[in-house]
Formats: structure tokens, sequence, C-alpha cells
């Protein structure tokens, strides 16, 4: 028994030690605690616009301010763990990229007044993330403007086929907005859900052999991260499909109206800039959605498909190849 | 009393591994018989004890215990009044619990098991009292885990366990098999022991021919499914070891075993 | 520093609840019980939805409990019922959770913080109204877990949980003793995921949120918990299987919340777990000396 003791407290005690390394010469420079779900493009993406942000508002890495960066891997006990990190070392400000890793801060922070920012969160209302000593920047999708992209380009098409997984409340969001407005733009939506990323492939299969006009994507995880796979059997079958991000047109889709999560991140940096340097408090700033959308194109795509770019989409576009 | 009537067995029927184990076999054990069986391997010893417990479905035939056919009976139930010993010592006991649980399991055999304590005090008297007939000093080690326990040990708990409540039968399936000769021997006397005090029905399988000689009342001897030797009474009581070796080599020749 | 502790200590708490399940399928039952990645995520979706309804906060944790005991039932009645191998059976009742739980609560549901949880309805916000939010949830935690664990311990002593060790240590002897091991083993798995799903039922509390992929893993982790807590105090007979895992648990949390404090990328985290694990079990097995069947 004294052994065992012994040996549960060794684990405790070396506990200790590391969080007492970590707690000397802390305070003097503010810390913001970035806890990002996972690994991922468009996540990285963020953060680095993130920092930008700050950078643009005069804000200088080790002088202004540090950073301690943490990485869930996409699970949702170490968000946890992380949030409450970051809580107990009162952090000067926490920034969730990704919806379950600002609920974690957030929840973290209940009984504290650490601001919490977040971003790419597609419904940050739904995700209660609306009040308190909180705020951010939403991504969520450019649906119409998707829409408005595929009729020009496609002005014969009537179906377009969305794989989304029907846990990913993003995508379950989007998908809801797609049904809603596809009839304004003349389309059908034909949308097949999976639930995990290996069933991505056999429903693009489904979609095709059901005779869909086009794919569209969602920022969906699991269909992103199979998309080369897709694209493959969809240009077999001559079947454009649009992203819905650069990084997406620049794997082969043909077009996009989407969001640059750089863009996304800078933008957040700034509101964060503004939190840190006092001139506002988290919980008096709403939420904001990014104000631009980016048009990218893929010319090579485009081409493969024996498509043409129409004049008005040409001018804005950017192109978007490797 | 138990009865077997007209009992069929036929494994894979229907593909090339047809074996019919079993064609129209009956057997009566009276109450009060310690019936010892012997035979080769795949003399059906094992089966028959199998479709008595009902591990085994059979084909035709019925199975009655004092004259209530217990056919449709799940394995389970047909242990309320039943008790076995087999061959491996762990399957008779609980590794990972004491003595003292063991013996209180065996000892609320077939009743209700609620939410009233599962060791009764008061009962550990009795308990002691069975094991110290063992003569094996176990009544010392009520709260020691059986997995501590040698072999042999464990296999005198097993039987005190099966013959812990009332039972219509005892069923001892090559219940030394596993045991080194010496162990062997001081089970097999105080399986005679408890048999006799307690007046039970058994039916024992064994590949010992002596104690199948030595021991019981009744001698069955089994080939391919039948019934070759049935002694019991004076006749078994005269019966010496070297008679039925003779009719066993006989048998064993012809299966080329 | 204190504050981290204490949270951390406060996951290993609520977390335990989990390894109790794990421990009666795993330990006692010899189970592996897949169902557990399905009804943690079952237990902290009807909270959540129940929490928004605006149900009292309490009521929640029985009635996760039930809704997880039905899991536990299906499981059950799969393996003994239909035949099917112990590890598919829970495969198919997770799998069947997965789309039920999205059923019940959608992928995500946050619940917002006008709502009042278990660490912040009364009576607990009267009695331990002097502390902080953090220490209440670990006070609240303890309380749970040693309620649950002085329950459990009682109820492994009763006659019924003496059978239902006995179906785990040697299933033929309950068939011997005139009991139907297959009603044995449901009740075991009833029993189990119902502890699991009020475990998903605290976190839902204690996160104010429910996800749907919340559950991918679980499994593992209460598998690590109840290896560790069992092999540290193997030797030490009388430490009840029920505090191993509790310390298991806190220990597993403790490893992490110092890999994230040592700043380990997170790809590296589920290699720290490995590492740990393999650690712990080999150490084990240099000290052995026990009975067990298990590592």
């Amino acid at each position: 028994m004294r052994k065992a003791m012994k040996r549960a407290l060794c684990a405790v005690v070396a506990m200790a030690m590391v969080f007492g390394m970590g707690a000397c010469g802390e305070k003097k420079i503010p810390v913001i605690g970035i806890s990002q779900y996972g690994e991922h493009g468009s996540l990285d993406n963020c953060r680095e616009g993130f920092l930008q942000g700050l950078a643009d508002a005069g804000l200088v890495e080790g002088t202004d301010f540090t950073v301690d960066y943490q990485n869930a891997g996409f699970d949702d006990n170490i968000c946890t763990q992380i949030g409450q990190n970051f809580s107990a070392k009162n952090v000067d400000l926490m920034c969730g990229i990704a919806t379950n890793a600002a609920t974690a801060c957030f929840a973290a922070a209940e009984d504290k007044d650490i601001p919490v920012i977040f971003t790419a969160i597609t419904d940050p209302v739904k995700a209660k993330l609306d009040s308190g000593n909180i705020t951010g920047t939403s991504d969520k999708l450019p649906v119409e403007a998707q829409l408005d992209l595929i009729r020009k380009m496609q002005p014969e098409a009537d179906t377009i086929g969305i794989i989304y997984t029907t846990s990913e409340p993003n995508s379950v969001s989007a998908i809801e907005e797609y049904q809603a407005k596809a009839g304004n733009y003349g389309f059908t939506v034909e949308a097949v859900g999976v639930t995990a990323q290996s069933e991505v492939t056999q429903a693009a299969d489904m979609l095709i052999s059901k005779g869909v006009d086009c794919f569209s994507n969602l920022t969906d995880n699991n269909v992103v991260g199979v998309l080369s796979s897709v694209l493959e059997k969809t240009n077999e079958a001559e079947i454009p499909v649009y992203g819905s991000e650069v990084e997406q047109v620049t794997l082969g889709c043909v077009a996009a109206a989407g969001i640059d999560y750089f863009e996304l991140g800078r933008q957040t940096g700034a509101m964060a800039a503004k939190v840190l340097k006092g001139e506002v408090k988290a919980s008096e700033i709403p939420y904001e959605t990014i104000a631009e959308y980016g048009i990218y194109i893929n010319s090579a795509a485009i081409a493969e498909m024996g498509m043409t770019v129409p004049a008005d989409i040409a001018e804005k576009a950017i192109e978007s190849q490797e | 009393m138990l009865e077997m009537k007209h009992i069929s067995k036929i494994y894979n029927a229907g593909t090339v591994t047809e074996m019919c184990l079993f064609n129209d076999f009956n057997l009566t054990v009276g109450d009060g018989e310690f019936v010892s069986v012997v035979g080769s391997n795949g003399s059906g010893k094992t089966s028959m004890l199998n479709i008595i417990c009902g591990s085994i479905p059979i084909d035709k035939g019925q199975v009655l215990i004092n004259g209530e056919s217990i056919d449709r009976m799940k394995e389970f139930e047909r242990y309320r009044k039943m008790g076995r010993v087999y061959q491996n010592p762990a399957l008779g006991t609980c590794p990972n619990m004491t003595i003292l649980e063991n013996m209180s399991l065996a000892d609320h055999k077939g009743k209700h098991f609620g939410l009233s304590s599962g060791v009764n005090k008061a009962r550990a008297g009795y308990y002691k009292e069975q094991l110290a007939s063992l003569g094996l000093g176990l009544e010392d080690k009520m709260n020691v885990k059986l997995g501590a326990l040698s072999g042999g040990q464990r296999q005198a708990v097993s039987l005190v366990m099966a013959t812990l409540t009332p039972l219509d039968f005892l069923i001892l399936d090559e219940h030394t098999a596993a045991l080194d000769p010496h162990t062997a021997e001081i089970i097999m006397q105080l399986t005679d022991k408890v048999v006799k005090e307690k007046k039970l029905t058994a039916i024992m399988v064994t590949h010992n021919l002596r104690y199948a000689v030595e021991y019981g009342s009744r001698l069955l001897m089994m080939d391919k499914g039948h019934i070759v030797m049935d002694k019991s009474g004076e006749e078994k009581a005269n019966l010496v070891t070297d008679d039925i070796l003779h009719v066993f080599n006989q048998i064993s020749i012809e299966c080329g075993n | 520093m204190l504050d981290l502790i204490i949270s951390t200590v406060t996951q290993g708490f609520i977390y335990a609840l989990l390894s109790y399940g794990i421990y009666i399928t795993y330990k006692i039952l010899d189970f592996p019980d897949l169902t557990v990645d399905g009804s943690f995520p079952l237990g902290a979706a009807v909270t959540a939805v129940l929490l928004v309804k605006g149900v009292n906060p309490y009521l929640t944790l029985p009635l996760a409990m039930a809704v997880g005991a039905l899991a536990g039932l299906v499981t059950g009645v799969i393996h003994v019922c239909f035949g099917v191998r112990d590890l598919l059976a829970g495969i198919i009742t997770m799998t069947a959770l997965f789309s039920i739980n999205l059923q019940i609560a959608g992928s995500n549901l946050a619940v917002g913080r006008d709502v009042d949880t278990i660490f912040t309805a009364e009576p607990v916000a009267t009695v331990f109204g002097n502390f902080t939010l953090l220490q209440r949830k670990l006070i609240v935690a303890f309380l749970l877990v040693v309620i649950f664990k002085i329950l459990l311990d009682l109820y492994f002593k009763t006659k019924n949980g003496l059978l239902l060790r006995a179906v785990g240590d040697n299933d033929v002897l309950v068939t011997s003793l005139a009991k139907d091991k297959g009603k044995v083993k449901i009740l075991g798995l009833v029993i189990a995921n119902a502890l699991v799903a009020l475990c998903g039922c605290v976190v839902c509390h204690e996160q104010r949120s429910f996800s749907a992929t919340m559950g991918t893993g679980q499994m593992v982790f209460g598998l690590a918990t109840v290896i560790i807590g069992t092999t540290i105090f193997k030797k030490e007979g009388f430490v009840k299987g029920t505090t191993a895992v509790v310390v298991g648990s806190v220990i597993y949390k403790v490893c992490i919340q110092i890999a994230i404090s040592l700043g380990l990328p997170a790809n590296l985290l589920k290699l720290v777990t490995a590492v740990l694990f393999l650690v712990i079990l080999v150490v084990g097995n240099c000290q052995k000396g026990g009975t067990k069947k298990h590592a």
C-alpha cells in the first residue's frame, strides 16, 4: 500500500514540478492561449492570420504578448484540458479555433473574466458563444455567392450534389441554407450524409450515378480530407466540383466563392488586439462574419471540363492553381 | 431415478463427416446408485453426460428424472437438482474469489440472488465443518482466493461445493484425470465418502479402470454409443481390474487405439 | 497552479464514473464493451436536451443513467439472445447510438450560461456557496465518485454482486448454480452503461455542451484507467478495484495535463498515452504475483 501511495504521489509531484516551471517568470508580458481543434489546413491558416492581425495592430510577439499554442488533435477531452490549463494559468486572452476548442475555452473560463476570442465557427448563436466575455468571427459559408457562381458557370445545370458529415454542425447548418436557397437560383440539392471519412468516396459514386450536374463542397473536414480521390472520380465522370475555399481550388476544384481563412484569422486578430490593448471588452463587441468573399478559379481544371469562364467572373476571380 | 429412453444423437448430420453417436440408447439409473462409466475415447461417455445436463441437444428420445421429462429445460435449469464436478479443477470454482465467497455462492444454489449480503457469516461455521471433513486444512483458509490453491485443493472444494445443497444427481466428469496420482487417490476417496454420507445418486466417468472397479455400486463399459458391459450388485463386487481390462483391450484394438 | 491541479483532479473524478463502468465490463465480466463510445455521448445528449428544456439539473443524473442502462440492455440482448460475439454486439449498439445521438441532440448542442447545472443549482449553490465554481466542481465530482464507489462496493458484496463477479470469473460455475449466465451478463452491461452515461451527463454539465464526436476513444481511455489503477494496486489486496480505477483515472488526466503543460504537440499526446500504457503494463508484469487473468 505504501509503495502504491508513493507511486501515486510521484505522479502528483511530477505534475507540480512541471507546472511550477511554467509558473515562474510570467505575468509581465500578456499571454494569449491559442487552442486549435486539430491540425488542418484551414485552421492553420486561421491561426497564422490571427497572429498577422495582431502584428498589423502593432503588437509584437515576445515584447507585447507571448503565445501559448495548443493543438487538441481533434480530441474533445484534450480540448477540455487545454481550456482548463489556460484558465488555471490565468492567461490574458484565449483564442479558440473551431467550435469544440472555443466551447471548451469558454467553459473553462466560466467563473473567471478571461476574454475568449473564437474563429472558424459557423453558427456562434447556436453554439451559445454569443453572450458573455466572448466574441470572434464566423466562417459561415457564402452560400448565395456560391449558388450565383455555379449558375453563371453552368447556366444549364439542375442539380447540385453535396456530401456532408451528419455530425459536423457547420456542415448541417450549411446544408440547411443550401436547401433553403437553391430554389432561388433554379437548383435542386442532392445531399448525401456520411458519418466517417471512409464513406465519402462511396457517397461520391452515388452522386455520380444519380447524374448530378456538379458537386459543391462545404468546409467539411471528412470530405476535404479525401478531396483528391473524390476529384479523381468526378474528373472521370466529367462533373465539375466547386470548392468552398481557396485551398480546395488549388487542389483541383474548378472554382469557389469562398473564404480566405487567413483573412478570417486576420480579422479575428484585429479584434483580439483591441481587447488586449484594453480598448474594448470582448463582451462589448458582437461577433463578425467575414467582410468579403473571394472568387477563386482553377483554369486548368476548368479547361479539362471543357467549360468557359464568363467575363464578369473572370474579371474578379483570383487564379488559384498550384 | 434417471432414465434415458431411445436417445439418438447424430453429429454433423447431412455432411460428409456425419457421425451417428447414439442410436436408440437406453439407460436407467436407480436412486442411490453410484455408477462408474468406462470406455475408450469417442465411446460416448462424456456425450452422455452432456445430454443429461443439456449442454448438447439430442435428435430423438427422452431424458426423465423421477419420471418427469427434462427435455425442455435449459442447461442451467437442470442444475437445480444436479451437481457436476469437471475434469478441469478451474471450472468448479471462481479463482478470484475467496473460499468463503465460493462456498456462499454454492450454498445459495438455485435460489434468488438478491441484494441481501452475499456472505452469510452465520453459515461460516457450517462451511468450515464441511471443509474440515476433507482433512486438507482448507477450513483455516476461508479468506484465501481459490486461484492460490493447488489443483487438488481446488477440486476438493469443487466437490464440496457441488454437493453442498440437496441433489437428485451428482455428475463426475473424469474429475480425477487432471490430478497427479496421489492427489487423484485422495479426491477419489473423498468422493466416495461424500457420496456415501449424503446418500447421493452419482454417475462417474473415468479412465481409471481401477477406480471403476473399486468404487461405486455399478459399472458400465461403453463402446461406440452402446453399453457393452453392465455389472452391478454381487457381480460388480466380485469384479477385479483384470476382468474388465481384457474386455477393454479388445474393444480398443477394434477401434485401432 | 492550484487551480490547474483542482481542475485536473476534477476531470479525473468525473471520468472515474466511466472507469467504474469499464471496470465492471472489462475486469469483472471480461467483456470488451464498445457500447461505451456510444453510451457516453448518449448520456450527454439526453442531458443537454433536458437542460435546454429547463429540467431540474439533478434529475438529469438518473435519467441519463436510465438511457445508458437501456443501451447496455440492447448490447446484452444482442450478445446473449442473438448469439452475436461480445465485441461485435458492442460495435452494433455503438454504431446505432451514433445516429440516435444525432437524432436526440443534433451534431452539437450547447447549454447556455443562463441554465443552471449540477454545479450551480440549488442546493449546491447555497451549501457550497463560499467556494469558487472551480472548487465546487471538484466537491460535486468528488461526492459523486464517493457515492457511487460506496454503492458499487456494497453491491459487489450482495448475493447478486457475488453472482456478477462469478460470471466473469467462471461462467461454467454460474450455470452449475442453476442461474442463467446470460441474464447476469446483461445485468452487468446494464449497470456499466448506466455509469458510463452518467459520466457523459456530468461531462455535459461541466462543459455545457454535447458534441456527437465526444464518445470517440472513451472505451480506450476507460481501459487505460482501469489497467493503470489495477496494476498499481495489484499487490495491495485490500485496495478495492473501485478505488484503484479512480486513482487510475486521475493519473491519466494528470499525465495528459503534464504533456500539455510541457507543450507537447497534440499529435504526440496519443503517443504519450501509449507509452504510459506500456510502461505501466511492463512494470506491472515485472512484479507479477497476483492471480489476475489480465495484465
